[in-house]
């Protein structure tokens, strides 16, 4: 019984692989044609589209092979997010006013491809974890406080810091990484009510901290996270609700006392009623999603610098332009891909160690792209945060990409785990 | 192990659900909002557009051509300078600089651009020019540039006429215009400030002071009953909350029926009704009428009516009941609300388009319109036009009479500033109480002085033009 099991989960995997061969080809036509078509707008061809359209498909060729050859990394989830990657590089060759946006933007990447393997490296390597759960926590604390002193307030928000040589992070970012390790370790193994105190605390003195240098889009963020976390790991619904129900009665809260916040939610609401100042922003990224129509304008045809921020916030709406609003549902769907790919990674791990650390990193990434492009179409307020591996940011790039590694590291270990099983059940057969 | 695969199973539906809402959300607001967003002004795209495609022109309800596209495929306006900048703000201009103008908020309609795919592809394969559509307007251009000539000499403001009975728009002024073929040519503006762009009947938000005394007497008929039959005592200010109402130029009115108090526009005695209907009632007669709404009408862009909502303070809501409070109207509402006293309570959405004609001459075929909403009942809005009918006989407003036909109306001098000095916006709304000549009516002269003095007139002599010219 158990065996036919095992023969059937492996023949799935047989044909996950030549699915996922034909899921790379697929990526792989979309970044040669993308980039392609933006060489050929200008003559002479533009050379960087060129080196991106050669460079782009060795790289996630290569990575495929080395990320799945060394840790058995779920080939699917990681090809999903590398269509996500070659969409940001697409649009950003085509749209961004300076050609060294892309640039940096690869750069980022490959910074992020390295923090991939340094989370994979975390979850495969990491051990007694309720000891790592304190120095987390405090690095987590410091790191997230970091801006509140040293930092300047930059689009109405505290939450970068300047290092030398002109490089700023966020640490918010990073700190999302830490939250979910944090939350992983003090949670796991099913705690009472007691132990989860500690941990909680954790979160909302971050939450705090982002409260106090007004970065909204990561307080909420954090805050709906920790509350998964926190269920998954007690599966207590009525504290959850409780913890829920005080977020919303904070939010109203805010709502009251802050008159941006207020500012944010009337914009909202109506922003034609100020459509100069105020509902500009909304209302220019609602005029490239209808301008762009089914199909899109096409690669290189719309006029999506007519947004503010095109290519971080408003990302998506530039995306709805350019490539029309069925491809725009498609990459919507392509997170919901990665969610239910990412909640069965958490639902065959081992240890509840591992279940909290994907299911963690599963809303952060699900819940991140529905504000961002439910802000986007006037579905819900506007709040600031990246859509997950496509707008622009070297912080956030690099730390989605680090939190994207820890997932791939949870289904590392339940491959190895699965193989060890197959294993033992062949050995055994031969004994028998 | 198997608790928390329950959970993650129920945070995963949640996830599903939350993006399933999102996906149609999407579908739906790009289904039916989109050519909303598109022609709104602030959608550079269509100067694009503009250059591959011959504009159709616009005419008055008339024929008389207001806007066309010459051989050379430049725009040519009106040849008459005074009635051109009389129009400018309604028609718009080529650089989409009147963001409300039929050049800009139409242009979809001028330019001939469906929307649809597969138009779009046969217009690129075949590579042809194309010609957009024809428009008619409902408004008369001799009237419109006549009633801008009535404007005292630099002063500001705007004149919005409408037949209540259909909806069309006979005519909006707005002061200071600009002359739109100056625009064609130039990449500068032709009005130096920019406010000339501005069309104050559909954009311009405005204190509306005394005339707001219509919704506040419409709310008293409605919920206080025997209110016709009381009496107030003025005696040129009272206390209310924390401050005091007083009378315009301190006028002790001694003691008044509600009739008088509102043909003699005793702000003392509207203080005492608003404080006695309180805030809810108020603001929900006035959002019957229309009041913060959003407006969404095919034709046009009108902008929102706003009146505060909640619990007020005593004084606060005294001075609302007079027009004074932090309640903010747009000409063109005023006289949707003039005309739907005159229809019985019927407030008929604007028109703007009379016709559209496409290739070929054919008309086409325009749905929707009609009714925008009931904004009083049918005896509220037969005594409302009682009093305002007294208030043009024998109160405030006797300088709107025209001989040989009856005038309802109401005047407004409306504070802007609590410096005396600085002159009132001078109002008048009001209608033609006639069938054959269903005519409403709202001006606003800013720091024109007293509405009956300066308002009242030049809304007679506009109505009067208007029934003259239409029989
Ligand atoms: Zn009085």
């Amino acid at each position: 019984m158990a065996k036919r099991q095992i023969k059937a989960s492996s023949l799935m995997q047989v044909l996950l692989r030549s699915n996922t061969r034909l899921l790379l080809s697929g990526v792989i036509a979309f970044q040669i044609s993308g980039m392609l078509l933006l060489a050929m707008k200008t003559s002479p061809p533009d050379w960087q589209a060129l080196l991106f359209a050669a460079a782009m498909p060795c790289a996630s060729a290569g990575i495929v092979r080395l990320f799945s050859a060394l840790w058995k990394v779920d080939r699917a989830l990681l090809i999903l997010m590398l269509f996500l990657c070659s969409v940001s590089l697409v649009t950003l060759e085509d749209i961004a006013r300076s050609a060294v946006t892309p640039w940096q933007q690869a750069t980022h990447m490959l910074g992020g491809f390295l923090a991939m393997a340094l989370g994979i490296l975390t979850v495969r390597k990491l051990r007694r974890y309720e000891k790592w759960f304190l120095p987390l926590s405090a690095a987590a604390v410091a790191g997230v406080a970091l801006p509140l002193v040293f930092g300047q307030w930059h689009y109405g928000a505290k939450n970068w810091i300047h290092l030398f040589g002109g490089v700023s992070v966020q640490p918010a970012e990073f700190g999302k990484c830490a939250l979910i390790l944090l939350l992983a370790c003090g949670l796991a193994n099913r705690p009472r009510m007691r132990q989860c105190v500690v941990p909680l605390a954790v979160a909302a003195a971050l939450c705090g901290l982002l409260l106090a240098e007004r970065d909204l889009g990561a307080l909420l963020l954090y805050f709906l996270v920790t509350c998964a976390a926190y269920f998954a790991a007690t599966g207590n619904l009525p504290v959850t609700l409780m913890g829920l129900g005080a977020g919303v009665a904070g939010g109203v809260l805010a709502v009251r006392m802050f008159p941006y916040v207020q500012k944010r939610i009337e914009v909202w609401q109506n922003p034609w009623s100020d459509p100069l100042d105020k509902g500009w922003q909304i209302i220019q990224a609602l005029i490239a999603i209808g301008s762009g129509g089914l199909f899109g304008m096409g690669l290189g045809l719309g006029y999506p610098r007519n947004i503010p921020l095109y290519n971080s916030d408003f990302i998506f709406a530039a995306i709805c332009e350019e490539f029309g609003l069925v491809f725009a549902v498609g990459l919507i769907l392509i997170y919901v891909i990665i969610i239910l790919r990412g909640i069965s990674v958490a639902m065959n791990a081992r240890t509840s160690f591992h279940m909290l650390i994907a299911v963690g990193v599963v809303v952060l990434i699900g819940v991140q792209a529905f504000i961002i492009i439910g802000g986007n179409v006037k579905m819900i307020p506007l709040t600031g945060v990246t859509l997950p591996f496509v707008s622009t940011g070297g912080s956030s790039i690099i730390s989605m990409m680090g939190a994207f590694g820890m997932l791939l590291g949870v289904s590392s270990v339940n491959a190895y785990d699965e193989a060890e099983d197959l294993k033992r059940l062949e050995w055994r057969e031969a004994n028998a | 192990m198997r608790r928390i695969r329950g959970a993650i199973r129920a945070i995963s539906v949640l996830l599903l659900a939350a993006f399933a809402g999102l996906i149609l959300y999407v579908g739906y607001s790009v289904y039916t909002s989109s050519s909303r967003w598109l022609t709104s002004g602030y959608n550079a795209r269509l100067t694009h557009a503009k250059r591959t495609v011959r504009m159709g022109n616009i005419t008055d309800r008339n024929g008389l051509l207001l806007a066309t596209t010459d051989q050379d495929g430049m725009r040519m306006y009106s040849a008459d300078p005074a009635l051109r900048r009389a129009v400018s703000q309604t028609v718009g201009d080529t650089m989409s600089m009147s963001g409300t103008g039929v050049e800009t908020f139409h242009a979809q309609t001028l330019l001939g651009i469906s929307g649809s795919l597969i138009d779009r592809t046969w217009q690129y394969l075949t590579g042809k020019e194309y010609t957009g559509e024809d428009i008619r307007l409902t408004i008369d251009a001799e009237l419109t540039s006549y009633i801008s000539g009535l404007f005292p000499e630099g002063k500001n403001g705007a004149v919005a006429v409408i037949n209540y009975q259909t909806g069309e728009i006979l005519s909006m002024v707005s002061k200071p215009d600009y002359d739109p073929q100056a625009l064609v040519n130039r990449r500068e503006g032709a009005d130096e400030n920019g406010s000339g762009y501005l069309n104050r009947c559909l954009q311009g938000q405005y204190a509306p002071g005394s005339v707001f005394k219509v919704i506040t007497l419409a709310a008293a008929l409605e919920n206080l009953p025997n209110v016709q039959n009381e009496h107030f005592y003025c005696e040129a200010e009272q206390a209310f909350g924390d401050g005091t109402v007083s009378c315009y130029g301190h006028t002790k009115h001694g003691k008044l029926s509600l009739l008088q108090a509102f043909s003699e526009s005793c702000n003392v005695s509207f203080a005492e009704i608003a404080c006695a209907l309180g805030s809810d009632l108020l603001a929900k007669t006035a959002e019957d009428a229309g009041f913060n709404d959003n407006f969404r009408f095919q034709d046009l862009i009108l902008y929102e009516s706003s009146m505060e909502k909640g619990d007020l303070p005593l004084y606060d809501l005294a001075w609302t009941g007079v027009g004074q409070g932090t309640t903010l109207v747009t000409p063109l509402h005023m006289a949707m609300i003039a005309g739907a006293v005159g229809a019985g309570g019927i407030m008929r959405e604007p028109k703007l388009i009379l016709q559209v004609t496409g290739e070929g001459g054919i008309p086409r075929i325009r749905t929707g319109g009609g009714i925008y909403r009931r904004a009083f009942s049918d005896s509220t809005a037969r005594t409302l036009s009682d009093y305002m009918r007294y208030a043009v006989e024998r109160g405030t407003g006797t300088k709107a009479r025209i001989s040989g036909y009856t005038v309802c109306g109401k005047t407004g001098s409306a504070e802007i500033s609590n410096d005396k000095s600085v002159s009132t916006n001078a109002w008048f709304v009001g209608f033609v109480e006639d069938e054959r000549h269903p005519y409403a009516i709202a001006a606003v002269v800013e720091q024109g002085g007293t509405g009956g003095s300066v308002a009242a007139p030049l809304a007679a002599k506009a109505l009067k033009m208007a029934i003259e010219r239409n029989g």
